[in-house]
C-alpha cells in the first residue's frame, strides 16, 4: 500500500477516508518487554492520536529495569513515502497561496455571476485561472522535465537522467491535462505520450517497462562490440519506438555498425536502409501544439494538415517496407529488426503488443500508431480496457488506478484514488480541477450529504486536509485558510483548533490571537486570553495575568483579583507590604477603560493609612484627611460598586465621630445616594455580596442618617 | 509509523493529556502522580517535570480541569476518593503542585468530568451507589471552594424503585460545545447490577428551575438494562444533530440526538450504527476534534478507528495492535 510508509521518524501515516475492505491492522511498536495491561488513547490536535501503553506490573519488580509504559503518537493520513517530510512541508506551504488566490477569484466570479444571471462563471478567464493554479501547484511538486541536454553529450548514453520523478507530480499532471486543459482535447494523446516519457520509470519498480529495458540495455552497451548482432538492441529500439521516444530510437540506430567509416563501403545498402528508417522516424507527423526543442517528429496543430501528412508518411513506410532493397541486405538481424520497426510504425497490433511491457505503454502505442485521431474519453477508456486485458498485472500502480478513474469519467473513483494513493493534500487541491467545467462533477462535489450532517464532499476533503495540517506545529497556522473555505463546518473546526493551542508561549499566543482577529472570532480570542491570564496569574506572573485578563475583559476573574488585592491592602497597610502590590495596582489602574480598574486602591491605601492614624489617636489632621479620602474614593467612578459597603463600614468611626459631624450635608447626601444605589444593585442577579456582618448595611445607614441630622443642625 | 513521545514510570496505571496536548499527567499504582512536559512547543518529547504523592492508594483515573481554571487535575484513587491538585506559585514559594480539595464519601467515586459554560465550572461525579453529584466552583481563581448543586440517580423516571445499587464503573461525557446560550448537558452510563441505572442518559440543566433533567435515554427498549462501559459525546462542527457513542456489552452504538425536545421534554434519538470489534469490554472512546473519527480501546488490547462513509454507514477504518518487537 503506497500510503503506508516505512518512514519511522515522521510518525505517519494511515490512509484515511476511502472505504477499506475490512480494517487494516497496523502493528504499534512500543518497545516494552513486559506484557501490556492497558491502553489509553487521546486525540491531540488534528489527526494525531496518542496512545499510552501501560505494562503489567511484573512479578519480580526489582529485577526489571523496563519502563512502566510508553506513549506513542500515530498520525492518520497525509504523507507520501516517496517524498521527504521537508519537501512535503514545502509543498504544503507553497500550495497555500495558489489555493487562496483561486478561492478569492472564485468568490469574485460567483459574485459577478449573481449580478448578471446568464453568464457562466466558466468563461475564458476562468480557464486561465485554473491553469495558473494548476501550474503553480505543479511547480511545487518538483521539476521533472530534464532541464536541458547534458553538458557532455555522451554518445553511449541513450537515456538522460533528470530529477527523480515522483508519482505525486505525475498524478497532478494527469489531472491537469484531463481537467484543466480540457478545451484542448485533440492534443491529449500527445500529452499522454509526453507524460509517459517523463514518468515511465515510476512503474519499473514492480514491473518491467520500456524505461527499465533501456536502462538494462545501456548497462550492457559498453560491453558490446557489434550492437546490431545483439537481438536486444533491436528489441529495445522497437519498444522505445512503440511509445514514441523517437530521439532515443534514432540515436540508437546511429550506433549501428554500418555507420562506421571502415564498413560504410561494403554495407552500403544496409546502411541506406538503417538511415531510411531513421529518417522516417524523425519525420513522423505528430498532432501537437509544439515540439520540445531538438525533439524529432513534425508537428501539426490542425487536424486536416496532420491527416494529410500522416497518410503521406504511412505511404512512405509502406513503400519502404515493400522495397526490393531488403533482399540485398545481408545482415539478418538488421533486416528483421528494421522491418519489425516498420511494423510498429504501421500500427501492427501484434508488433505493438510484443514491443511494449506495461498496459499503459501498449495504450500509448495504440494512440500513436493505430488511433492517432482518438478523441473523447469514452474511446480512450475502452482502449485502455482492451490494453489491460492484453497486459494484465497483479497489482495496479496507484497512478494506473487514477488513469482508469479519469478515463472512466467517474469523479468519485478519481477522488477515491487520489485520496487512497496520494493523501488528503492531493484531494483537497485536486478538487479545484475536478469541478472545473463539469456541472456534473460540481453537483456531485457540492451536494450536501445529510448523512454527514449536511456537509459536501468538497468540504469534507478540505476538513480532512485541515486536520492533517493541524496536527503539526509547523503547519497548523495554515489550516485556517482551508477551514475558512468551508462555509458549512469549517468555522467551528477552526474555533476548536484555536482553542487547542497552548497559551504559555507568548509568540504562539500572539499568532493565535492574530488569527482570531483575522476571522473575527472575538469569543475565542477572549477565551484564549482568559486562559493565558489565569495561567500567568497562577504561575506567579501576576502582572501578565492581570494584563491578559484585562485584554479578555474577564470582569468575573478581575473582580476576584481586585477582591484579593483589596483584602490584602486592607489587612496590612505597612508600606513594605504595599510595595509588593503597588506595581500591580498601577497596572490595573493604567487602563481605566478595561474591567477591574484598580487605581482606587491607591486612594484606598491612603484612606486606610489615615484611618489607622485616627484609630491610633492622632486625630488632628488625620480625621480630616480620612474623610477627604473617603469622599474622593466614593466619588471616583473607578471604585467598583462592591467595595462601597466595605469602605463605608470601615469608616463607621468617622461617621459616628463623637465631637462633631465630620461630613457636611452634601458629603453625607453623596454617601446616602451611594448607599441607595447599592440597595438597588443588590436586587440584580450579578451582584457580588461583600463578606461583611449582616448588620453592616444597617449600621452604615444609621450612622449616615445620624450624621446628616447633626450636619444639618450645624449648618 | 508510530513515534514514541514519552516513557512512563513503572506502575503507571492511567494517563491524561491536557487541553492542548502539551502536558501529560500519569497516575501510578503507588498513589503518585507524574506530570510530563516538553521543553519547547515544537518538541514532541515529554519528560517528567514533577512527581508527587497524591493518594495513599493507587490512582485509577486522572482528568485535567479546563484551562480557564488553571493547570489542575482531578484524581480518583482505588479507594474511591477524589482529589484536586493544582500547579501554582504562592507568595515567594517556587512552583509546586498543591492539594486544593479532597472529597471523601462513603461510596466510591467512579468517574469525574468537568464542564465549562460562560461563567462557571461544573464537576460531575458518578458514585458506586449509582448517584450522581454535580458541584459548582464558587470562586474562579480558587479550586478549593465547591458547592454541591445537585444530587440524583441516573434514572429516567424518578418513580422507579430498586434495591441498593452496586456499580463497578461509570462513564461521563460532557457536551463539548459551549456556545452562547448553550445549556450545560452531559451523558452518563453505569456498569452496575441495577438495570435502571445502566443505560446512558443525557442530562441537561434547566436554569429556570435550577435542576437537572433527563432529556434522552440512549438505549433501545430491549437494551435498557445493558451495562454501559463508556460514553463519548462528539464535537459538533455544524451538524443539525448531536452524535454520541455508547459502548455496552453488545458493542459500540452510534446515536444521533436531535436538538428540539418533544412535549415531554425528550429529544429525538436514532441509533445509526452498532459496531462490533473489541468483542469484550470497551475501556475508552475518544472523538477527534472534528467529530468524524472515533477511536476506541478495549480489553482485546487493540485501538480501533471508526468512521462514517458518505452514505452514513459506519465502519472500522483501521486498527492498531501493540507489539513489543
Amino acid at each position: 500500500m503506497p500510503g503506508a510508509s516505512s518512514d519511522s521518524t515522521s510518525g505517519a501515516l494511515v490512509p484515511l477516508l476511502p472505504e477499506a475492505q475490512g480494517a487494516v491492522v497496523y502493528p504499534l511498536h512500543h518497545g516494552l518487554t513486559s506484557p501490556v495491561s492497558r491502553l489509553s488513547i487521546s486525540w491531540s490536535r488534528g489527526n494525531s492520536l496518542r496512545i499510552s501503553v501501560f505494562a503489567s506490573p511484573s512479578v519480580n519488580d526489582s529485577d526489571n529495569e523496563d519502563a512502566g509504559g510508553k506513549v506513542v503518537e500515530v498520525k492518520l493520513g497525509g504523507g507520501d513515502g516517496e517524498i521527504s517530510d521537508a519537501h512535503w512541508r514545502r509543498i504544503t506551504y507553497g500550495s497555500v497561496s495558489p489555493f487562496a488566490l483561486l478561492q478569492s477569484r472564485k468568490n469574485a466570479a460567483s459574485g459577478l455571476s449573481k449580478m448578471s444571471m446568464n453568464s457562466s462563471p466558466y468563461n475564458v478567464d476562468w480557464w486561465e485561472y485554473i491553469m495558473e493554479y494548476s501550474k503553480d501547484i505543479s511547480a511545487l511538486l518538483g521539476n521533472q522535465k530534464s532541464p536541458s541536454n547534458p553538458v557532455i553529450d555522451d554518445p553511449e548514453s541513450v537515456i538522460k537522467k533528470g530529477q527523480e520523478p515522483t508519482s505525486l507530480k505525475a498524478a497532478w499532471e494527469l489531472l491537469e491535462m484531463f481537467y484543466a486543459e480540457k478545451p484542448s482535447q485533440s492534443w491529449l494523446p500527445e500529452r499522454l505520450v509526453d507524460w509517459l516519457a517523463d514518468y515511465n520509470s515510476l512503474f519499473s519498480g514492480t514491473h518491467p517497462t520500456v524505461h527499465s529495458k533501456l536502462i538494462d540495455f545501456q548497462k550492457e552497451l559498453v560491453n558490446l562490440q557489434v550492437v546490431e548482432d545483439d537481438p536486444k538492441y533491436w528489441e529495445v529500439m522497437s519498444s522505445a519506438l512503440a511509445v514514441g521516444w523517437l530521439d532515443i530510437v534514432v540515436k540508437m540506430l546511429r550506433l549501428h555498425g554500418s555507420y562506421q567509416l571502415d564498413q560504410l563501403s561494403n554495407r552500403e545498402t544496409e546502411n541506406g536502409l538503417v538511415e531510411a528508417v531513421a529518417v522516417l522516424i524523425s519525420k513522423m507527423p505528430r498532432m501537437r501544439l509544439e515540439q520540445k526543442a531538438g525533439n524529432l517528429g513534425e508537428c501539426f496543430k490542425a487536424k486536416p494538415d496532420f491527416v494529410k501528412a500522416w497518410e503521406k508518411w504511412r505511404a512512405q513506410i509502406n513503400k519502404l517496407d515493400s522495397s526490393a532493397f531488403w533482399f540485398q541486405c545481408a545482415h539478418q538481424q538488421t533486416r528483421e529488426g528494421l522491418r519489425s520497426m516498420l511494423q510498429v510504425m504501421l500500427g501492427n497490433a501484434n508488433s505493438l503488443c510484443t514491443a511494449t511491457c506495461h498496459w499503459i505503454e501498449l495504450f500509448i502505442s495504440h494512440l500513436l500508431y493505430i488511433r492517432p485521431f482518438t478523441v473523447g474519453l469514452e474511446s480512450m477508456y475502452s482502449l485502455a480496457q482492451k490494453c489491460i486485458q492484453l497486459k494484465s498485472v497483479a497489482s495496479a500502480h496507484r497512478l494506473m488506478r487514477l488513469i482508469i478513474g479519469i478515463l472512466g469519467e467517474n469523479t468519485e473513483v478519481v477522488l477515491a484514488e487520489c485520496s487512497k494513493g496520494f493523501g488528503p493534500w492531493m484531494v483537497a487541491h485536486a478538487l479545484e480541477l475536478l469541478t472545473t467545467g463539469s456541472d456534473l462533477a460540481e453537483m456531485l462535489l457540492h451536494e450536501e450529504h445529510q448523512n454527514l450532517g449536511g456537509i459536501s464532499i468538497e468540504e469534507l476533503h478540505r476538513l480532512v486536509y485541515a486536520e492533517v495540517l493541524s496536527s503539526h506545529p509547523l503547519t497548523w497556522q495554515i489550516a485556517p485558510i482551508y477551514l475558512t473555505s468551508c462555509v458549512k463546518q469549517g468555522m467551528v473546526l477552526l474555533q476548536i483548533l484555536l482553542s487547542k493551542q497552548p497559551v504559555q508561549h507568548n509568540q504562539l499566543l500572539f499568532k493565535n490571537i492574530e488569527i482570531c482577529r483575522l476571522y473575527e472570532l472575538d469569543g475565542i480570542s477572549s477565551n484564549i486570553m482568559k486562559i493565558a491570564g489565569v495561567y500567568h496569574w497562577k504561575h506567579g506572573r501576576k502582572g501578565s495575568g492581570v494584563f491578559w485578563l484585562q485584554q479578555a475583559r474577564d470582569e468575573y476573574r478581575l473582580n476576584r483579583i481586585a477582591q484579593q488585592l483589596f483584602d490584602s491592602v486592607g489587612k496590612t497597610i505597612s508600606d513594605e507590604s504595599f510595595k509588593q502590590w503597588e506595581g500591580l495596582i498601577q497596572l490595573l489602574g493604567s487602563e481605566s477603560k478595561a474591567a477591574g480598574g484598580l487605581e482606587f486602591l491607591q486612594k484606598y491605601r491612603d484612606f486606610k493609612k489615615s484611618l489607622q492614624q485616627v484609630h491610633d489617636g492622632k486625630t488632628a489632621d488625620a480625621t480630616h484627611q480620612a474623610v477627604e479620602s473617603l469622599i474622593s474614593l466614593m466619588k471616583t467612578p473607578s471604585t467598583p460598586q462592591r467595595f462601597w459597603l466595605p469602605l463605608l463600614y470601615d469608616s463607621l468611626k468617622l461617621l459616628n465621630w463623637k465631637d462633631r459631624p465630620l461630613l457636611n450635608v452634601s458629603q453625607t447626601n453623596l454617601l446616602l445616594n451611594k448607599l441607595q444605589e447599592l440597595s438597588m444593585a443588590r436586587l440584580r442577579p450579578d451582584f457580588i455580596e461583600a463578606e461583611l456582618p449582616s448588620q453592616a448595611l444597617n449600621s452604615v445607614r444609621l450612622a449616615l442618617a445620624t450624621n446628616l441630622g447633626r450636619a444639618i443642625l450645624e449648618e | 509509523m508510530e513515534k514514541p513521545v514519552a516513557t512512563l514510570d513503572r506502575g503507571t496505571t492511567c494517563s491524561a493529556w491536557n487541553y492542548c496536548g502539551e502536558r501529560l499527567a500519569a497516575g501510578s499504582v503507588d498513589g503518585s502522580l507524574s506530570v510530563l512536559d516538553s521543553r519547547d512547543p515544537s518538541s514532541s518529547s515529554f519528560t517528567c517535570s514533577s512527581k508527587f504523592k497524591a493518594h495513599e492508594t493507587g490512582i485509577v483515573k486522572v482528568t485535567w480541569i479546563p484551562p480557564e481554571y488553571g493547570d489542575a487535575v482531578a484524581c480518583i484513587s482505588e479507594d474511591g476518593t477524589l482529589s484536586i491538585w493544582e500547579e501554582l506559585v504562592e507568595g515567594t514559594q517556587p512552583l509546586l503542585w498543591k492539594l486544593c480539595k479532597s472529597f471523601k464519601t462513603s461510596s466510591k467515586v467512579l468517574d469525574v468530568q468537568f464542564g465549562v459554560n460562560q461563567t462557571s465550572l461544573k464537576m460531575v461525579a458518578a458514585y458506586s451507589d449509582g448517584f450522581v453529584k454535580v458541584f459548582e466552583l464558587l470562586d474562579p481563581l480558587e479550586l478549593n471552594n465547591w458547592q454541591l448543586q445537585a444530587e440524583f440517580q441516573n434514572v429516567i423516571d424518578s418513580v422507579s424503585t430498586f434495591g441498593k445499587a452496586s456499580c463497578l464503573t461509570a462513564s461521563i461525557s460532557w457536551n463539548p460545545q459551549r456556545g452562547e446560550g448553550q445549556e450545560s448537558s452531559f451523558i452518563l452510563g453505569f456498569n452496575s447490577n441495577t438495570p435502571q441505572l445502566n443505560s446512558s442518559k443525557m442530562w441537561e440543566f434547566d436554569p429556570a428551575h435550577q435542576r437537572w433533567l433527563p432529556v434522552a435515554e440512549l438505549a433501545l427498549p430491549g437494551d435498557k438494562g445493558d451495562q454501559v462501559y463508556s460514553v463519548a459525546w462528539a464535537p459538533n462542527i455544524g451538524r443539525p444533530y448531536e452524535v454520541i457513542a455508547v459502548a455496552s456489552q453488545k458493542g459500540i452504538s452510534i446515536w444521533h440526538v436531535g436538538s428540539t425536545p418533544d412535549l415531554d421534554g425528550r429529544l429525538s434519538i436514532e441509533k445509526v450504527a452498532l459496531l462490533s470489534g473489541h468483542n469484550s469490554e470497551v475501556w475508552q472512546m475518544e472523538w477527534d476534534m472534528s467529530g468524524m473519527t472515533l477511536a476506541t480501546t478495549g480489553s482485546d488490547g487493540r485501538v480501533r478507528l471508526w468512521q462514517s462513509n458518505l452514505k452514513g454507514t459506519w465502519h472500522e477504518q483501521a486498527a492498531f495492535e501493540p507489539t513489543s518487537s
